[in-house]
C-alpha cells in the first residue's frame, strides 16, 4: 500500500538534467527526420532509440563556465608568470624543444580539428543527449588548441621552429602523418567520427599520445606545458567517457553494428598507432631528461590498460582486440629507433632538430630494449665517425611515403628488423605503397577514398610545392635558418649557451 | 636551477608566429589573435567528405556569404576560449543569484495572475526555440569558413544551450521544483495552434544547409523575440508589477547585447567587403526579407497570444521590431523589403 504524497514532486538531479538538457528536444513535424539529420543513415548504422544513450556527464552550463573559467585563471596565471621571469632558462635543455615544436606543429592543430567535427555532432547527432555531450567537447578542444598555443607562444619568441606551424601543419612531409589523419575522421560520417576520435583518439590511444608529452615536460623544467597538461586533464575524462559511451551505445542498439565497429577499431587503432611513431621517436630519442621508455608506455597504457581492461569488457559484445595489435606489439622493441632514424636522417627539412644520442644516452637505451638497441647502436656508432670525418648524414633525395599513414617507407617486417617491410595494392590500374599490412587493411577497405592523399612527395614532383629544388621546397614550407638539421651548433643550441653564460656573468644560478 | 636575469635582457628573436607578422606587422600579438587568425586550414585536405563528395573538408563554398578575406572580421569582444567562459560564468553566477532571491522571497508566485500565465504559456515554450538555434549555430561552427566567424558561431551555440537553461531554471522555480511547467510549456510549443507557424519557421531554419542563410534567419527571428519579450515585454511587466518576469528577462536581454556586437561587426564585415560587398548586400536583402516576412508572420499569433493575457501592446511592439530590422539594415546599405502587417 503506498501513500500518494501530496505536494508535487521535487526534481532527482537525473531528472534536472535531463530537463535541462535532452528534454529541450522535439520531433519535428514541419520537416522529417531525413532532413532533420541528414548525417546518420548513410553509415549504415542502426540506432532504434536515442533515448537510451546515457549521459556520461552530467554538467550544465553553468557549472561549466565556472569551473572552466576557474582553471583557466590559474593556467594563465603559470604562464604570465613563467613568461616575465624568463622560465625557458630552467628548461634541461634548449633541444628539449624540439618536443614542442612536434607538438605545436603536428598536435595542436589537430585539436582545433576536433572542436570543429565535434561542433557537427552537436548538429548532427538525433539524439539530445550525445548531441549536448559533444557540443561540450567541441568547447574543450578549441581550449585545448588556444591554450596549447598560448602556452607555447613564449617559446615561439626566443628559438627556432614553432613560428610557422600553422603554414608547415598544411604542407610539410612529416606533419601530413598527424594531418591526414584527422582529415581522415573530419571526412568520415558522424559514427566512424565518434569511433575514430571519440573512442579511438581519446580512449584507446590517449594516454600514448598525450601522457609522454606532458611528462617529458614535467621532466624537464617545462612548467607551462606541464600545467597546461594538468588543466586539460579533467576535460580529458570526460572525453573518456564520452568516448566510451559512444561505443557500448553503438554496440547495444543493434548486432547489425557490431560488424562495422569492429572494422573501424581496426582501421582506427592502426592509424592512430601509426601517428604515435612520432611520440615514440620524441619520448626515446627528444627528451634530454627521460621519463619512460616506448616500450614501457606502450606496455602500461594500451597492452595492460587498454588490451588488459577494456578489451575484456568489450568482449561482451563481441569485439576482439584490433586486428594488427599483434604487430604493434612486437613493433614496441624497435619503432622508436627506426622512426628518429628517419627523422634523423630527413630533419634538414623539418622544423626540429636532431642528434646522435651520447654515449650516456645510448647506455639507457641498451637498458631499455637489450635485444633491439645494440643494433641500432652499431648503427649511430658508425655515424659517429662520420661527422668526426666531417659527414654528418642527411639523405638528400626523397623518400616514398606509405599511402596511407605517410610516414616514409623505413620500418622493417615486424618479425625481421633487417627487411624492409613494403606492401603493394593495385587499383584501377593504379600502385599503391604501404609501409605493413595494417596501413594496407585500410586502403584496401577505401581505395577511393586513400588515393586522393595529398602525399607531400608526390606533390613536389607534381611541381606544386614552391619548387622542384630541396631549398625552394623549404621556401615554400617557410623554414628558416636554425629551424632544422643538427641541433649542436644550431641557432636554439648557440643562443641557449650565450644566455646561459649571460645567466653566469650576472651572478645567477 | 634558477637563474636571475634581472639586469640582463634577453631580446625576443621574433613578437609572435609568423603569419600574424604578416598579417598585422612585427608587434606582439594579442591572445586572441594568437588563437584564432589562420588557425582553419585552407589549403591540401587529403579526402573529400564522404557525406558530400562535391565539397571540400573546409570551404567557402558552404554558403552563398562569403569574405574576400575571412579575417577581415575579428570579433569585437575577443573572445577566446578563457574571456568567453569567465563572461558567461559571471552571466550564469548572476542569473543564479536572481533566481535564488526570487525563490527565497516566493517571486514568482506573487506574479499578477495574467503575467503568470504569460510566462507559462508565452515564454517557458521558448525555451525550444534557444535549443533550435543551438543546432543551428554548430552547424555553422562545423561549416563556416574562418576561425574568426566560426569560433563566434561555436560560443553562441552554447550560449543558445545556457539561454534554454535560464528559461529551463526559471521555468522548474516557477513550477514549484518540477517539471510540471516545463511539460506543459513543451505541450503548449508543439501543440498550441498560436506557436505552430514559429515552430514550422524553426523547423525549416534548422534544415536550411547554407549556414549563412540560416545564421542570418536566426537572427532576424532573434531581433524580433528579443526586442518583444526581454525588451518590450520587461518594461510592461515592471509597470504591471510583473518584477520577477523582469528579473529573469534583464539577463537574456543582456545576452542578447552581446550577441549583437559580434553579428553586427559581421554584417559589417558582409557589406563593406571590397570585392563582394555588393553581392552580399544583394544576398542579405534578399534573405533577410524573405526572414522577416516569415519569422514576423509566424510570431503575430504568439504576439496576439500575449495581448490576450496582459495589456502590454506586444503586436505593437512587434511590428515595432521589424521596423527596426528594416532599418538597421538600410544604414548597412541593404535593402530590406518592409513587410506586410
Ligand atoms: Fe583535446
Ligand atoms: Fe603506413
Amino acid at each position: 500500500m503506498t501513500i500518494t504524497p501530496k505536494a508535487p514532486r521535487k526534481l532527482t538531479m537525473k531528472q534536472r538534467y535531463s530537463a535541462l538538457t535532452r528534454d529541450l528536444e522535439w520531433d519535428p513535424s514541419y520537416v522529417s527526420d531525413e532532413e532533420m539529420f541528414p548525417l546518420t543513415s548513410f553509415e549504415g548504422i542502426t540506432i532504434h532509440d536515442w533515448s537510451k544513450w546515457e549521459d556520461p556527464f552530467r554538467l550544465t552550463v553553468d557549472a561549466y563556465t565556472k569551473y572552466q573559467a576557474e582553471k583557466d585563471k590559474r593556467l594563465y596565471a603559470v604562464l604570465d608568470g613563467f613568461a616575465q621571469s624568463q622560465g625557458h632558462l630552467s628548461l634541461t635543455d634548449a633541444s628539449y624543444l624540439n618536443a614542442m615544436k612536434l607538438f605545436l606543429q603536428g598536435v595542436s592543430p589537430l585539436e582545433y580539428q576536433a572542436h570543429r567535427n565535434f561542433a557537427m555532432l552537436a548538429r548532427h547527432l538525433n539524439g539530445p543527449g550525445p548531441r549536448f555531450a559533444s557540443l561540450c567537447q567541441s568547447l574543450d578542444e578549441i581550449r585545448h588548441a588556444q591554450t596549447e598555443i598560448h602556452t607555447l607562444s613564449n617559446y615561439n619568441k626566443y628559438y627556432a621552429g614553432f613560428h610557422s606551424y600553422l603554414h608547415m601543419h598544411d604542407r610539410v612531409w612529416y606533419l601530413s602523418v598527424p594531418k591526414s589523419f584527422f582529415d581522415d575522421a573530419l571526412s568520415a560520417g558522424p559514427f566512424e567520427f565518434l569511433i575514430a576520435i571519440g573512442f579511438s583518439f581519446e580512449y584507446l590511444l590517449t594516454n600514448l599520445l598525450f601522457v609522454p608529452f606532458m611528462s617529458g615536460a614535467s621532466f624537464n623544467g617545462d612548467l607551462p606545458t606541464m600545467t597546461f597538461g594538468f588543466s586539460a586533464q579533467s576535460d580529458e575524462s570526460r572525453h573518456m567517457t564520452l568516448g566510451l559511451e559512444a561505443i557500448k551505445f553503438l554496440l547495444e542498439q543493434d548486432e547489425k553494428n557490431v560488424p562495422l565497429v569492429q572494422h573501424w577499431i581496426n582501421k582506427w587503432f592502426w592509424r592512430g598507432y601509426r601517428v604515435t611513431a612520432l611520440v615514440a621517436q620524441m619520448l626515446d630519442y627528444m627528451l634530454p631528461r627521460k621519463v619512460m621508455s616506448w616500450k614501457e608506455a606502450f606496455e602500461l597504457y594500451f597492452e595492460q590498460q587498454m588490451l588488459g581492461g577494456l578489451f575484456q569488457d568489450l568482449a561482451y559484445y563481441g569485439i576482439t582486440p584490433p586486428l594488427h595489435v599483434d604487430k604493434a606489439m612486437q613493433e614496441k622493441e624497435y619503432l622508436s629507433h627506426q622512426a628518429y632514424w628517419i627523422l634523423y636522417q630527413f630533419s634538414h627539412a623539418a622544423a626540429f632538430t636532431t642528434s646522435v644520442p651520447s654515449d650516456e644516452h645510448m647506455d639507457w637505451l641498451t637498458e631499455q630494449y637489450p635485444d633491439t638497441f645494440p643494433i641500432y647502436r652499431t648503427l649511430w656508432e658508425k655515424e659517429k665517425k662520420n661527422i668526426a670525418a666531417g659527414g654528418r648524414h642527411f639523405i638528400r633525395g626523397l623518400p616514398q611515403l606509405c599511402q596511407v599513414c605517410q610516414i616514409p617507407m623505413g620500418f622493417t617486417e615486424a618479425d625481421e628488423p633487417f627487411i624492409q617491410a613494403q606492401r603493394e595494392s593495385i587499383f584501377e590500374g593504379e600502385r599503391y605503397n604501404f609501409c605493413s599490412d595494417g596501413c594496407q587493411y585500410i586502403f584496401d577497405h577505401e581505395p577511393v577514398k586513400y588515393r586522393q592523399a595529398w602525399l607531400p612527395v608526390h606533390q613536389i614532383y607534381q611541381g606544386n610545392c614552391g619548387a622542384a629544388d630541396l631549398p625552394g621546397v623549404l621556401d615554400w614550407y617557410h623554414m628558416k635558418p636554425g629551424d632544422g638539421g643538427e641541433y649542436l651548433g644550431s641557432l636554439d643550441n648557440q643562443n641557449w649557451k650565450k644566455w646561459h653564460d649571460m645567466a653566469d656573468e650576472t651572478g645567477g644560478n | 636551477m634558477q637563474f636571475e636575469l634581472r639586469t640582463q635582457v634577453i631580446e625576443p628573436q621574433r613578437k609572435t608566429f609568423q603569419h600574424l607578422i604578416d598579417r598585422y606587422g612585427d608587434r606582439p600579438a594579442s591572445r586572441y589573435e594568437e588563437g584564432t587568425i589562420d588557425l582553419q586550414a585552407r589549403v591540401n585536405y587529403h579526402y573529400r567528405p564522404l557525406w558530400d563528395p562535391s565539397k571540400e573538408i573546409y570551404s567557402p563554398d558552404y554558403s552563398a556569404l562569403k569574405l574576400t578575406d575571412a579575417y577581415s572580421f575579428v570579433d569585437p569582444r575577443q573572445f577566446y576560449y578563457a574571456p568567453y567562459v569567465t563572461a558567461r560564468a559571471d552571466l550564469h553566477e548572476a542569473f543564479g543569484a536572481t533566481l535564488a532571491y526570487l525563490d527565497k522571497r516566493g517571486m514568482f508566485q506573487r506574479l499578477p495572475a495574467a503575467w503568470s500565465s504569460l510566462f507559462q504559456d508565452v515564454v517557458l515554450p521558448l525555451r525550444h526555440y534557444e535549443a533550435a538555434n543551438q543546432m543551428i549555430a554548430s552547424g555553422a561552427a562545423r561549416y563556416g569558413w574562418g576561425t574568426s566567424i566560426t569560433q563566434c558561431f561555436a560560443y553562441a551555440a552554447f550560449d543558445r544551450i545556457g539561454n534554454a537553461q535560464i528559461l529551463s531554471r526559471a521555468g522548474i522555480s516557477f513550477g514549484g521544483g518540477t517539471a510540471e511547467s516545463l511539460d506543459l510549456a513543451k505541450r503548449t510549443w508543439l501543440e498550441d495552434e498560436a506557436f505552430q507557424p514559429l515552430r514550422k519557421h524553426v523547423e525549416e531554419m534548422l534544415v536550411e544547409k547554407d549556414w549563412g542563410v540560416a545564421m542570418v534567419a536566426s537572427d532576424v527571428t532573434d531581433r524580433l523575440i528579443y526586442g518583444l519579450f526581454y525588451t518590450a515585454l520587461d518594461d510592461a511587466a515592471l509597470n504591471a508589477g510583473a518584477a520577477s518576469y523582469s528579473l529573469v528577462a534583464q539577463h537574456l536581454s543582456q545576452w542578447f547585447t552581446d550577441q549583437r556586437r559580434w553579428f553586427d561587426a559581421l554584417y559589417k564585415a558582409w557589406v563593406s567587403d571590397p570585392e563582394l560587398g555588393e553581392a552580399n548586400k544583394a544576398l542579405l536583402g534578399s534573405i533577410v526579407s524573405t526572414t522577416l516576412a516569415t519569422a514576423l508572420a509566424a510570431l503575430q499569433p504568439v504576439a496576439a497570444k500575449a495581448d490576450g493575457l496582459v495589456d502590454a501592446g506586444a503586436a505593437a511592439s512587434l511590428a515595432t521590431a521589424a521596423e527596426q530590422i528594416v532599418a538597421a539594415f538600410a544604414a548597412l546599405g541593404v535593402t530590406v523589403e518592409t513587410p506586410a502587417s
